[in-house]
């Protein structure tokens, strides 16, 4: 083993640390910068474009004391140049972004995903299946890993799938061969027999699945949930969060406060969720971070905080990506409310002037 | 009554003459191109360098070629540089014996001064235009394409409609071309509408590999400063800033950035013309082994291309896009006038 590779599996003990004792319900075993700093001079050392970036930044990082001093790496840059901190022959699996007509799909890779799968499970245990009896039924309404190798939401849901449902199902996924497979999830839903179940979804897929049923309902047991994640703009329907959350909520039959939000992002290792499964004061719309991620809203220019409640960029701070890029710099508007963030959707693009090809153009989100 | 070739030259030539005159006034004209534009003073005087003042017989030939022919034509002006009017005017002026113009609501000098120039009863400004009640003949909107989309949605059947929307420009310094003397013309290039045209190049591919591109990174930042003394950069709204300052973040990862308050140069060490920056005085710079690894390095971009600058056009032709315009560095925004800047099929 390389003294690299030894310094990495380090970190990456002290990150799942920190994940089983949230899991266990104890104090965190060190403070978050102690970490965040370590990540940071771990990343600089081994992901050249980080140093580039710190350089740049005229940042010595011997002399790093705040981990808000550090940068953050801009989404964007896992399009362009790799941002890990291995031999790439060593990554052990390699997410990618959805990309766009004109873009290049950004690459997450990790060399050791089991520090991701701890995060996940722990989050969703937190916050989805919280105080629901083991096992769970769990229907993805999306493809299974085998048939989106590339894509860490499918990883995460058959990660849950694994993890919460009875051993050995099989009959989870219900995107086949990119087609919704709605007899198959009737047939599935009123096979459960009054067992509670958690139903995991992108936003696009279930506008489509409600699409389908048209008006017709498919009712879960009491006591279920379901998971929300991904917006629709720039998809062929866009719809409301709040339409959609309310639509969906009908048609499976359960409350509001049962359709839960998931923040998250192939560049990360940790998701967000919101609380309203958990805590009755939590509001819809505001996602709540583990201890071992925080979401800090930036001025989008200076990239530096912004005032208590005021709007900013999303820099989130993930010390799960133990390999890659420990804060990432988002272009996702958020602003802190009730001991989270709420989500506003992506920054407005610049006001057209002249005939020059605007950035939200080419990356397909024109207003 | 049939206009033959000859009439729709003279016709051009006299709005030629009317730009003349408009350009002669271009110190009277400024401050309010100033304050609708956002560019410098300075920036507005260099950008009225790139009005056409004259054509050649062969331009003026092939002008009038490419603008077809039809009964009347409707020009809409909605985002465009301050001297578009002019090449939007001759176009349809060549296509018709009747053009009326609605100029853009942010930046109408240009189209009023022309046409009040021209005193030609064919030629009528229409500052408010009803597309849905334009009966026949054809519309030529230049704009965003959700602009040219709606106006599509709204013309009735048999009215044709030409759609001119946004597009970027980029450079090729090729194996030959003195980095130096390269770097100075394409950051006038740049400089000219503050990268706010569709021939306004972006990004520019080094042949010759990393060291290459790197030292011409190094010779544009150079170059931006010196321009930046004679023509300063113009108004950057916030959300420009903001994506530059996480453009410029992303280029210092994938491979280095030389910036300053007034314009940064990114190099993308492996490639991917994608990282374009944002408007203003911004350019990725791309190392490029051969010309021959254009297209691929261009990628889905091609379709999105109107012009390629480069010290030696001819190399690099065989290599390019074939609706690019194709011109040496220091004169991508004067193309000649022969049609519309915009070569890409248009219907």
């Amino acid at each position: 083993m390389t003294p690299s590779l030894v310094h990495s599996a380090a970190l990456h003990s002290r990150a799942r640390a920190m994940i089983a004792a949230f899991e266990r319900g104890d104090a965190m075993p060190e403070p978050f910068d102690a970490l965040a700093i370590d990540l940071a001079r771990f990343q600089a050392a081994q992901v050249p474009g980080y140093a580039r970036l710190c350089a740049a930044r005229g940042l010595r990082m011997p002399e790093l004391a705040r981990a808000d001093e550090a940068p953050a790496v801009p989404a964007d840059a896992f399009k362009l140049a790799p941002v890990f901190a291995f031999d790439a022959a060593a990554a052990a699996i390699t997410f990618r972004t959805s990309g766009t007509t004109l873009g290049a799909r950004g690459a997450h890779s990790m060399r050791d995903a089991s520090t991701y799968d701890a995060a996940a499970v722990a989050s969703g245990r937190a916050m989805l299946f919280a105080g629901m009896a083991a096992p769970v039924a769990v229907l993805v309404v999306g493809p299974s890993a085998l048939e989106a190798p590339d894509s860490s939401l499918a990883h995460m849901c058959d990660l849950f799938a694994r993890a919460f449902g009875p051993r050995g199902a099989s009959d989870v996924h219900f995107v086949r061969r990119g087609s919704l497979a709605v007899p198959a999830l009737r047939d599935r839903i009123a096979g459960l027999a009054g067992s509670p179940a958690v139903l995991l979804s992108t936003s696009f897929a279930l506008v489509h699945l409600l699409e389908e049923l048209a008006g017709a309902g498919l009712t879960l047991p009491e006591g279920s949930r379901v998971m929300l994640t991904g917006g629709t703009k720039g998809r062929s329907r866009e719809v409301s969060a709040d339409a959609l959350r309310r639509d969906v909520a009908h048609t499976f039959g359960v409350s509001e406060r049962a359709v839960i939000g998931e923040y998250g992002m192939t560049e990360l290792s940790s998701q967000f969720w919101e609380a309203t499964a958990v805590r009755a004061d939590a509001r819809p719309g505001v996602y709540v971070e583990p201890p071992w991620a925080r979401v800090v809203p930036v001025d989008p220019e200076s990239l530096r905080p912004v005032a208590e409640g005021d709007v900013g960029i999303a820099r989130i701070e993930d010390l799960a990506n133990v390999d890659s890029a420990w804060a990432v710099q988002t272009q996702d508007r958020v602003r802190r409310a009730s001991g989270g963030f709420e989500l506003l959707g992506r920054a407005p693009g610049a006001p057209a002037r002249g005939c020059s090809l605007s950035l939200d153009e080419m990356l397909g989100q024109a207003p | 009554m049939i206009r033959g070739e000859a009439d729709r030259q003279a016709d051009v030539v006299r709005l030629l003459e009317a730009s003349r005159e408009v350009y002669a006034r271009r110190a009277e004209l400024a401050p309010d191109i100033v304050a609708s534009s956002g560019l410098s003073p300075q920036g507005v005087l260099l950008g009225f360098e790139s009005l056409e003042r004259a054509a050649s017989a062969a331009d003026l030939r092939a002008l009038v070629a490419a603008a077809g022919d039809a009964p009347c034509v409707h020009v809409i002006l909605s985002a465009n540089v301050f001297v578009a009017p002019l090449r939007a005017l001759a176009v349809a002026r060549a296509a018709a014996s009747n053009v009326t113009v609605r100029p853009s609501r942010r930046d109408p000098w240009l189209a009023r001064a022309l046409v009040a120039a021209a005193a030609d009863p064919a030629l009528v400004l229409a500052e408010r235009a009803d597309v849905s009640a334009i009966a026949r003949g054809e519309i030529h909107v230049y704009g965003r394409r959700e602009t040219i989309a709606a106006v599509r949605s709204m013309a009735r059947p048999g009215v044709r409609v030409r759609g001119h929307g946004p597009g970027i420009g980029i450079a090729v310094v090729t194996r030959a071309g003195n980095l130096a003397s390269c770097a100075a013309e394409l950051a006038r290039d740049v400089a000219v509408f503050d990268q706010r045209g569709c021939l306004s190049p972006r990004a520019v591919a080094v042949e010759g590999g990393i060291d290459r591109a790197r030292a011409l990174a190094e010779a544009l930042h150079a170059a931006f400063e010196a321009l930046q003394a004679l023509v300063p950069l113009g108004e950057v709204a916030p959300a420009e800033r903001a994506q530059a300052a996480s453009w410029r973040d992303a280029m210092a990862f994938a491979g280095g950035v030389w910036s300053s308050e007034h314009h940064a140069v990114g190099l993308a060490a492996r490639g991917g013309l994608w990282a374009i920056p944002p408007p203003g005085r911004n350019v990725s710079v791309i190392p490029l082994d051969s010309l021959s690894g254009l297209r691929a390095e261009l990628g889905p971009f091609a379709s999105e291309v109107t012009a390629i600058g480069s010290d030696a056009p001819a190399q690099v032709g065989p290599f390019a896009p074939s609706h690019v315009r194709l011109s040496t560095l220091g004169e991508m925004q004067r193309p000649p006038l022969d049609g519309p800047v915009d070569r890409r099929k248009n219907e």
